[in-house]
C-alpha cells in the first residue's frame, strides 16, 4: 500500500497548492501523479480514491477468508492467537498525527523568540570573564555570575512555557481518553467485550444498530444492516450492508463495513481484515495530517512583536558599543554595556507572560464547551472573518423532525424546538384523527426497551430518520404509540423500497364493533396521489376533484420549497365482505386493493436549525463576520437551513430568485443586485479559480450545497486567498485536510471522528455553532488584553535602559544594575501582565469587524511609540529623580556625579570625595551604589503601578471602566508591592542580590511622577474619545 | 527586520524602501507627509519641553531638602576609611634605594601632599585648639560658615616631615616615611573621646590626624605587606568587605643592591 499513499493523498488535496513541501522522498513521482490528476479533473477525486484501494477480502469466501486469517467463523480466534497478532500489529487506533518530538518543542522554547538573545548575552558574559580572567587572575566573578543568571532566566521560562504547551494538550489527550470504544468479539468461541483497541486481524466481531464499527471488517452475516458513510466518502444516505460481494471496488462493494462509519439499524457479524493506520480511513487520515500547517496568527504577531523589540534592543546596542568604543571606553567594558542594554530591552517575563494569559483563556473557553488543543487558536478565533460551517450537526440539531402537517386544506406549523413537548396545532379535526393514527401504524421503528424515564425527543429509536421523526410526533402527540401499535395488530406489511417509494401495512383495528380491516401507506407524495380518488377534508371522504388535487399540489410545492421532506399519508378500509377477519394478506401477490385509497395528508419533515443558531449569526454578522454554509445536502434545503438561521438574511435574494420574480432569464440578471448565491458542487467543479475568488468576493452570503468534503478544501483556499481568517468546522474523517488547511479547525466533540479532532485546533463540546461566538468573543478579548499586557511590559523597557545609556554619555554611577533589571521583569511585572488578561472588553467587541491580518498589528507603531517615548520616558525620569534623591541626600549632588563614572568604580580609589568633601572607601560607594539600585528599582515598580491602572484601557477612560471590576489588577499591585518589600527588607543584607534597605520616605519619590503618567494617559484617552479620527486619535491610540 | 515569507526581489525591495523615504503620491516623506510632520515634531517638542520642565522642578524641589554644608544622611559613613601617602595605583610603595628615579614621584607627591600643612599656612587658615578635646563650632541657631580647623603643622610630624630633611622622606635611605590619613565624615568623633592610635604591622611614629610611619628597619629586597589599623572606641575594623574600613593594607618593598 505504501507506494500507492501518494496516489491518494493527491486526490486528496487537489487544489492545495502548498502541498510542496509534504513529502520529500515521494517528491517526483507525487508531482507527476498531481498532474495525472489535474488531467482527470476534478470529478475524478472519489474514482481515483476508489481505485487505489488494494484490498481484495471482498471477493474471498468465507472458507477462504478463515484460511487466510487462520481463523474461524463460529469460534473466532484463540486469546493466545489474538495477543500474538495484537503484538505483531499493535493496537487497533489511529496514531496520531506525527507528533513533534518532545525534545525538540522543549528546544524550540530554549531559542525561540527572546532567547537567542539572552543566549548571546549569557555568552557574552562568560567571555568577557574570560578575557578578564587571562589579564588578571584575580578578576571579579561578576560577569560569570550574570551569565549563569542570564542562562537560568532561559532554562526557566522554557521549561515553564513548555510546561503549559504540555499542560493544554493534556486536556485534549485526557479529553480522547474520555470515551473508549468496546467492541463485542467472539475469541475462544465465547462472546466478550473488549475495548475496540485491542481488536486484531482475524477477530470476529458483532455489531449492532448505533454502534461504531470498530474497525475495517467483511461482513460475514448481516440483517437490516445500514452503514452511514458520511465520514468515508460524505454521501449522507445510509447505505444497506450485506454479505454478497456486489461490486469490485472495496469502497463500493455491501460486504464492507470501514472503520469509524456508523452501523445505523440491523445487525451484522464480521471478520477483522484491517485494523488502526491500515485501515481505509487511517491511511486517509495519517496522510491527511500532511497538510501545510498554517502559521496561527497570533503566532505571526509575536514574531513581529520579537522582531521589533529585538531590532531595537540589537540596534540600540550596537549604536552603543560603537559610541562607547568611540569614546574610548575600553572594548571589555563596552561588552558590558552591551549585555546591559539587551537585557533592559528584551522583556524577558514577557513570553511566558502570554502563555499563561493564553492559557488561562483556554480554560474559560474549555467552560463553555469549545476545547483549545493549541494555545495559539485561543486568538485565531478573535481574528476568524469566514466561517466556512457544516450544516448537519452544527447549524442543526441532526435529527429529523415533524416541521409541518398538511390537512383539510391547510398548512399546520409544527413546533420544531430542541425540547418540545407539546404540539399546539388544531387537532380537533376528524382528518387528524385518521391522519395520526396513519403515523403511528405505518411505522417501523421502534424505541430501545428501558427508556421510559428518558424524554421522548432524547430517547434512542431503532429505524431510520423520518421514521424516528415520526415515532417520536406521534409519541409526542398520541401518547403511548407501542400500545397503539399493540392493539391494532398488525396482519401485513411491504417495508419501503425505493423502487414502490412507499410503505403500507394492514392492521386489525381496536375497534371491536368494526371489523374491517384497516390499510395504512404513507410514501412519496405523488406515489400516494396516485393511488387514491378521494381526500378526507373535515373527517369527511370526498371525491379527488381538480381543486383539490391542485390543493394538494399548491402544498406539496411550497412544503418542498422551504427544503423539507414531505411525505404523503393515506388509507382504506377494506370491505369486511371481500376481506373477512380470517383473510390470509400476501404482500407478494397484493391480493388486496392498491387503487382507490382515501388522500388523508401531507406530513414534512426537515432537520430543523438549532434555536440559539439563528442567534449566533445574526452576532457574527455584526461582528463582521462572514458566515459560509458548506453541506453535502441539497441546494433546496440548504437554502432553506440557510434562510432559517440567518445566513441568508430575509431580505436578500440570489440570483435565481431574482430571475423568478422578475420572470426573467437567470442570464439577464444583474449580478450585483444579488447579494447571496447558492453554489452547488457540481457547478463549483466546474469554476477556474478567479471564478471562485469572484463568487467569494461578490456575495456576502453564499450557500455551498451537494458539496464533497475535498472540495470544502479548494473553498477554504478560495477565502484565504482573500487575505481572510478560515474557521472551517467539520466532523468527517475527509474534513481533515480541510480542517488542518484552515486558520482555525473546529472539529465536533461529539458527531466528529477521532481524525477530525485530531487535526482539528479546537473542539466544539456540544456540536453547537454558538459555542463559536464565544469563541469569537473570547479570541477578541484575548487579542486587546495582550495588547495592554505588552504596551505595559514594553513601558519599563525605556527606564531600563536609560540608566545604561546616560551611564555611558555622561559617566554617573550605574542607576540600576541587571541582577535588579531581571527582578523587575521576572519578578514584579509578572502578575500585573497576567492580571491585564483579566480585564473586561471596553466596548462591545462583537461589534466591530474582525481585525484585518496584515494591517491590525498586535503591536503597531503607534504603540511602540507611546509605550517608549512617553510612558516609558515619564517613567524614566521618574526614577532617576528617585536615583539622585538618594545620591544627594547621602552626599553626592547631581552636579557631581557627572564624569565620576573612571574614579567611582576604582578599586583603589579609597578616598573619593563627595559635595560635601567627606571621603569614601570603594564599598561605601559600592553599596550606596546598590541603594541606588534599590532606589531606582523602587521608582519604577512605583511608576509601574501608574502604568498598570493606565493600561486597563485603550480609549476609555479608567473612571468608565471601573477602577474595581477587575479584582485581579489589585492583586497584582499588592503582589507588586509585597515582592519588592521583601527584595529591600529582607533580601537587603544579601550582598548579591544587590538590594539595601532603602529609607522608607524613598518609596514615595515617584509618586507624582506616578500621578503625571496617570493624568497625561486621561487626556490622551480624553482626546481620542472627543475627536476621533482627528490627528491625536491616529497617532496617540494603540 | 521581518523576514518575509513570499520572497520578493532585490530590486523590488529597493523600490519599496524609495517609496517609503519618499513616495512622490502622497509627498509622504517616511511615512508622513509635511505637515505630519511638522506636527508630530512640533507635538515632541512642546511634550519633551514639558517633561524637561516638570523634571527640573521636582529635582529643584528634591535639592530644597539638602543642606550645603550637612549631608543628610551618613549611614553609609559610620567607619572612615584609611590610606596612604604616598598612593600609587594598587598601594604598593616600592623604592630602589640606589635608583633615584623610583622614589624621586613618591618624594614629589608627599610634598604636594604635605604643602598645606605648612606651618605658615595652618596658622592662616585654622585656629589652633586644645589638644584631647573636638573642636566643636556648634550654629547656635546661626549658620556658622565656613568652619575652621584645629591647626596641625607639618613640623608635627618630625623625622618625616620633610623640611629641611636630605633623606627625602627617608626614601633614600631605605627608611621610607608613609603617610595614613583617615578619610574625612563630617560630624564623625573619631575616637568617640577616648584615645586612639594606629598600629601597623611594624612601627608607629604617632601623631593626629596624620599619621607618618617611618619604616626604620624593613628587610630589604623582600615585598612586606603592611596593615594599619585604627584602634578607636567607635571605629569597627573588622568589616569583611570593606578593606579600607578604618583599616588600610600596603605592600612596601625597598630594593638595595
Amino acid at each position: 500500500m505504501g507506494e500507492k499513499t501518494p496516489r491518494i493523498y493527491s486526490v486528496e488535496l487537489n487544489g492545495a497548492k502548498d502541498m510542496e513541501q509534504t513529502d520529500k522522498g515521494d517528491d517526483k513521482k507525487y508531482r507527476s501523479l498531481r498532474e495525472n490528476c489535474l488531467e482527470l479533473g476534478k470529478n475524478h477525486h472519489k474514482e481515483e480514491l476508489r481505485k487505489e484501494v488494494d484490498l481484495d477480502d471482498h471477493k474471498l469466501s468465507n472458507k477462504e477468508l478463515e484460511n487466510k486469517y487462520h481463523t474461524n467463523i463460529i469460534t473466532g480466534l484463540s486469546s493466545t492467537q489474538a495477543a500474538e497478532l495484537l503484538a505483531r500489529d499493535g493496537p487497533n487506533t489511529l496514531s496520531p498525527p506525527k507528533e513533534t518530538p518532545e525534545i525538540i518543542k522543549f528546544l524550540k522554547q530554549m531559542v525561540g523568540g527572546f532567547s537567542i538573545l539572552l543566549w548571546v548575552g549569557a555568552i557574552l558574559c562568560w567571555i568577557a570573564y574570560g578575557i578578564q580572567y587571562s589579564n588578571d587572575k584575580s578578576s571579579s566573578v561578576d560577569n560569570v555570575y550574570l551569565g549563569t543568571v542570564l542562562a537560568l532566566v532561559v532554562i526557566l521560562t522554557g521549561i515553564f512555557a513548555y510546561y503549559q504547551e504540555a499542560k493544554s494538550t493534556n486536556i485534549i489527550a485526557s479529553f480522547s481518553k474520555m470515551s473508549p470504544q468496546q467492541a463485542l468479539v467472539i475469541r475462544d468461541s465465547e462472546k466478550k467485550i473488549i475495548p475496540a483497541e485491542k481488536l486484531v486481524v482475524g477477530d470476529i466481531v458483532e455489531i449492532k444498530g448505533g454502534d461504531q464499527i470498530p474497525a475495517d471488517i467483511r461482513l460475514l452475516f448481516a440483517q437490516g444492516c445500514k452503514v452511514d458513510n458520511s465520514s468515508l466518502t460524505g454521501e449522507s444516505e445510509p447505505q444497506p450492508r450485506s454479505c454478497e460481494f456486489t461490486h469490485n471496488n472495496p469502497l463500493e462493494t455491501k460486504n464492507i463495513g470501514f472503520y469509524s462509519t456508523t452501523c445505523l439499524e440491523g445487525t451484522a457479524t464480521g471478520m477483522v481484515i484491517n485494523t488502526g493506520d491500515r485501515t481505509i480511513i487511517g491511511q486517509i487520515a495519517s496522510l491527511a495530517s500532511g497538510v501545510g500547517n498554517e502559521k496561527t496568527p497570533i503566532a505571526t504577531e509575536i514574531e513581529h512583536f520579537v522582531h521589533i523589540v529585538a531590532g531595537v534592543a540589537v540596534s540600540i546596542g550596537v549604536l552603543f558599543f560603537i559610541i562607547a568604543v568611540s569614546m574610548k571606553y575600553h572594548v571589555l567594558d563596552s561588552i558590558i554595556f552591551l549585555i546591559g542594554i539587551i537585557v533592559a530591552n528584551v522583556p524577558e517575563g514577557l513570553l511566558a507572560t502570554v502563555t499563561v494569559t493564553l492559557s488561562l483563556t483556554a480554560k474559560r473557553m474549555a467552560k463553555k464547551n469549545c476545547l483549545v488543543k493549541n494555545l495559539e487558536a485561543v486568538e485565531t478565533l478573535g481574528s476568524t472573518s469566514i466561517i466556512c460551517s457544516d450544516k448537519t450537526g452544527t447549524l442543526t440539531q441532526n435529527r429529523m423532525t415533524v416541521a409541518h402537517l398538511w390537512f383539510d386544506n391547510q398548512i399546520f406549523v409544527a413546533d420544531t424546538s430542541e425540547d418540545h413537548s407539546k404540539q399546539t396545532f388544531d387537532q380537533s379535526s376528524g382528518t387528524w384523527a385518521s391522519l395520526s393514527k396513519i403515523i403511528a401504524l405505518c411505522n417501523r421503528a421502534e424505541f430501545r426497551p428501558g427508556q421510559e424515564s428518558v424524554p421522548i425527543m432524547k430517547r434512542v429509536v431503532v429505524g431510520d430518520a423520518s421514521e424516528t421523526a415520526l415515532l417520536k410526533f406521534s409519541e409526542v402527540v398520541l401518547g403511548d404509540v407501542m400500545d397503539i401499535r399493540k392493539r391494532n395488530h398488525k396482519v401485513a406489511e411491504i417495508p419501503f423500497n425505493s423502487t414502490n417509494k412507499f410503505q403500507l401495512s394492514i392492521h386489525e383495528t381496536d375497534n371491536t364493533t368494526d371489523k374491517r380491516f384497516l390499510m395504512v401507506m404513507k410514501g412519496a407524495p405523488e406515489k400516494v396521489l396516485e393511488k387514491c380518488s378521494t381526500i378526507m377534508v373535515n373527517g369527511q371522504e370526498q371525491p379527488l376533484d381538480k381543486s383539490t388535487a391542485e390543493a394538494f399540489h399548491t402544498a406539496y410545492m411550497e412544503l418542498g420549497g422551504l427544503g423539507e421532506r414531505v411525505l404523503g399519508f393515506c388509507h382504506l378500509y377494506l370491505p369486511a365482505d371481500k376481506f373477512p377477519e380470517t383473510y390470509s394478506f400476501d404482500v407478494d401477490t397484493m391480493n388486496f386493493p392498491m387503487s382507490n385509497l382515501c388522500f388523508v395528508g401531507l406530513l414534512s419533515m426537515i432537520d430543523p436549525p438549532r434555536s440559539t443558531v439563528p442567534d449566533a449569526v445574526t452576532k457574527c454578522r455584526n461582528a463582521g463576520i462572514k458566515v459560509i454554509m458548506v453541506t453535502g445536502d441539497h441546494p433546496i434545503t440548504a437554502k432553506a437551513i440557510a434562510k432559517s438561521v440567518g445566513i441568508i438574511s430575509a431580505n436578500s435574494e440570489t440570483v435565481e430568485d431574482i430571475a423568478k420574480r422578475l420572470h426573467i432569464p437567470v442570464e439577464q440578471v444583474n449580478k450585483q443586485d444579488a447579494k447571496a448565491a447558492v453554489v452547488t458542487g457540481m457547478e463549483l467543479k466546474d469554476m477556474s479559480v478567479d471564478q471562485l475568488d469572484e463568487v467569494l468576493t461578490s456575495y456576502s452570503e453564499i450557500v455551498f450545497a451537494r458539496t464533497s468534503p475535498q472540495q470544502k478544501l479548494i473553498i477554504v483556499e478560495g477565502c484565504q486567498r482573500q487575505d481572510a481568517v478560515v474557521a472551517v468546522t467539520g466532523d468527517g474523517v475527509n474534513d481533515s485536510p480541510a480542517l488542518k488547511k484552515a486558520d482555525i479547525g473546529i472539529a465536533m466533540g461529539i458527531a466528529g471522528s477521532d481524525a477530525a479532532k485530531n487535526t482539528a485546533d479546537m473542539v466544539l463540546l456540544d456540536d453547537n455553532f454558538a459555542s463559536i461566538v464565544t469563541g469569537v468573543e473570547e479570541g477578541r478579548l484575548i487579542f486587546d488584553n495582550l495588547k495592554k499586557t505588552i504596551a505595559y511590559t514594553l513601558t519599563k523597557n525605556i527606564a531600563e535602559l536609560c540608566p545604561f545609556l546616560i551611564y555611558i554619555i555622561i559617566g554617573i554611577p550605574l542607576p540600576i544594575g541587571t541582577i535588579t533589571i531581571l527582578f523587575i521583569d521576572l519578578g514584579t511585572d509578572i502578575v500585573p501582565s497576567i492580571a491585564l488578561a483579566y480585564e473586561k472588553a471596553e466596548s462591545d467587541i462583537m461589534n466591530r469587524k474582525p481585525r484585518h491580518k496584515k494591517k491590525d498589528r498586535l503591536v503597531n507603531k503607534q504603540l511602540a511609540l507611546y509605550s517608549y517615548l512617553h510612558i516609558g520616558l515619564m517613567q524614566s525620569l521618574g526614577a532617576f529623580l528617585v536615583y539622585f534623591t538618594v545620591y544627594a541626600q547621602e552626599g553626592f549632588r547631581p552636579s557631581i556625579l557627572i564624569n565620576l563614572r573612571v574614579e567611582w568604580e576604582q578599586d583603589s580609589v579609597n578616598n573619593l570625595e563627595d559635595s560635601y568633601g567627606q571621603e569614601w572607601t570603594h564599598y561605601q560607594r559600592k553599596y550606596l551604589e546598590w541603594t541606588g539600585y534599590t532606589a531606582y528599582f523602587v521608582g519604577i515598580m512605583v511608576q509601574q503601578i501608574a502604568d498598570l491602572i493606565i493600561r486597563k484601557t485603550r480609549r476609555n477612560s479608567i473612571f468608565q471602566q471601573g477602577l474595581f471590576r477587575n479584582k485581579v489588577i489589585w492583586v497584582a499591585i499588592a503582589s507588586q508591592i509585597i515582592i519588592a518589600l521583601i527584595l529591600s527588607y529582607g533580601l537587603g543584607s544579601v550582598t548579591a542580590l544587590n538590594f539595601t534597605m532603602l529609607q522608607p520616605q524613598y518609596w514615595f519619590v515617584a509618586v507624582p511622577h506616578a500621578i503625571l503618567i496617570w493624568v497625561y494617559d486621561e487626556v490622551r484617552k480624553l482626546f481620542i474619545r472627543l475627536y476621533p479620527g482627528s490627528w491625536w486619535d491616529k497617532n496617540m491610540y494603540y | 527586520m521581518v523576514i518575509q515569507k513570499e520572497k520578493k526581489s532585490c530590486g523590488q525591495v529597493v523600490e519599496e524602501w524609495k517609496e517609503f523615504v519618499w513616495n512622490p503620491r502622497t509627498h509622504q516623506f517616511m511615512g508622513r507627509t509635511g505637515t505630519s510632520w511638522a506636527f508630530i515634531l512640533l507635538f515632541y517638542l512642546v511634550f519633551y519641553g514639558f517633561l524637561t520642565a516638570m523634571f527640573t522642578l521636582t529635582m529643584w524641589v528634591m535639592l530644597q531638602t539638602v543642606s550645603d554644608h550637612t549631608p543628610k544622611y551618613q549611614d553609609r559613613l559610620a567607619t572612615p576609611g584609611l590610606m596612604i601617602r604616598p598612593k600609587t595605583e594598587n598601594l604598593d610603595v616600592i623604592v630602589n634605594v640606589s635608583d633615584t628615579e623610583s622614589w624621586d614621584q613618591h618624594v614629589q607627591k608627599l610634598n604636594k601632599f604635605l604643602e598645606p600643612y605648612n606651618d605658615s599656612i595652618q596658622a592662616q587658615k585654622n585656629d589652633a585648639c586644645r589638644p584631647g578635646r573636638y573642636y566643636e563650632q556648634p550654629d547656635n541657631g546661626v549658620l556658622n560658615y565656613p568652619k575652621r580647623a584645629c591647626q596641625f603643622n607639618r613640623t608635627q610630624l618630625g623625622d618625616c616631615s620633610g623640611i629641611g630633611d636630605p633623606t627625602h622622606y627617608g626614601y633614600s635611605t631605605g627608611q621610607p616615611c608613609v603617610f595614613i590619613k583617615m578619610n574625612r565624615v563630617i560630624n564623625f568623633y573619631a575616637g568617640a573621646n577616648q584615645s586612639m592610635n594606629v598600629t601597623c604591622v611594624g612601627k608607629v611614629n604617632y601623631t593626629q590626624p596624620l599619621v607618618a610611619v617611618k619604616f626604620l628597619n624593613v628587610t630589604p629586597n623582600v615585598e612586606v605587606n603592611v596593615e594599619c589599623r585604627i584602634n578607636a572606641a567607635n571605629i569597627a575594623t573588622d568589616d569583611e568587605r570593606d578593606k579600607f574600613a578604618g583599616r588600610v593594607a600596603f605592600k612596601l618593598r625597598i630594593n638595595k643592591t
